[in-house]
């Protein structure tokens, strides 16, 4: 019945390793963060001494890190949840009310994401120079903003599909 | 729930229990129960036509519609 009997141990290492990776790099926006009190040393390594305006610059830096780092704990929220859903497969009953619950919260964290990476964008366009170009990898994204949506509809349709269950489970 | 069951009454006229009713209709015994307790959300219409095969019933002898006034007692 399952083609690919190695999809889920595939799915829950890489979500875990996932979950890893994502405070290693809340961890690094946070050392780049303190590290900007030092603006010497953000001019130094960003090589900003020559543009305009540097201060404009280095708050814009600081901005998008600040953004960066309130992304972290919602990457977090996503991958939990993905994890815990791959479990319930695992155990052979994903159709369960929690589940429905859990893509859901996915959805509307999926959705502050995207507010994120608008404001990652916006600011990076802003701050942004012809000498100084910030090259941030955020800002509309069409693929992102059908995540959300898909997310919201699979939703809806965990629910639907975990109220079928239940009938299902009540019929003799 | 508005229908009741009465599988009580016919096992009792005929004279059977209800493991040898689910013996004759194929179901598990926890299933009966469940149907025979009220507890079932749904029955199939295979379900139906078993018991009233094994009990020589009508669906009605089985199922009974009983309104919220009925169930109820007058204030």
């Amino acid at each position: 019945m399952n083609k690919f009997p190695a999809a889920l141990p595939i799915a829950y290492i890489t979500l875990r390793i996932l979950i890893v990776i994502n405070w290693v790099f809340g961890a690094m926006i946070l050392a780049l963060l303190i590290a900007s009190a030092n603006e010497q040393w953000i001019m130094r390594a960003f090589h900003l001494s020559t543009a305009p305006n540097p201060a404009g610059l280095i708050m814009g830096l600081r901005a998008v890190a600040v953004l960066g780092l309130a992304a972290i704990p919602l990457n977090y929220v996503v991958l939990k949840r993905l994890v815990a859903i791959v479990e319930t497969v695992r155990e052979g009953d994903p159709f369960v009310a929690v589940n429905a619950t859990r893509l859901l919260t996915i959805a509307w964290t999926l959705l502050a994401l995207q507010v994120v990476s608008l404001m990652i964008g916006t600011i990076g366009k802003i701050v942004s120079t012809p000498e100084h170009r910030l090259h941030l990898d955020a800002g509309l994204s069409v693929n992102g903003w059908l995540a959300v949506l898909l997310t919201f509809l699979l939703a809806r349709v965990f629910a639907e599909g975990t109220l079928m269950r239940e009938d299902l489970k009540g019929t003799v | 729930m508005a229908i009741a069951i009465k599988l009580d009454d016919l096992l009792h006229d005929r004279r059977m229990t209800l493991t040898e009713l689910a013996d004759r209709v194929g179901m598990t015994l926890a299933n009966l129960s469940i149907l025979k307790t009220g507890k079932a959300r749904a029955i199939r219409f295979s379900t139906l036509d078993a018991i009233c095969t094994a009990l020589s019933c009508q669906p009605g002898d089985i199922l009974r519609f009983e309104s919220d006034a009925e169930v109820e007692p007058a204030s």
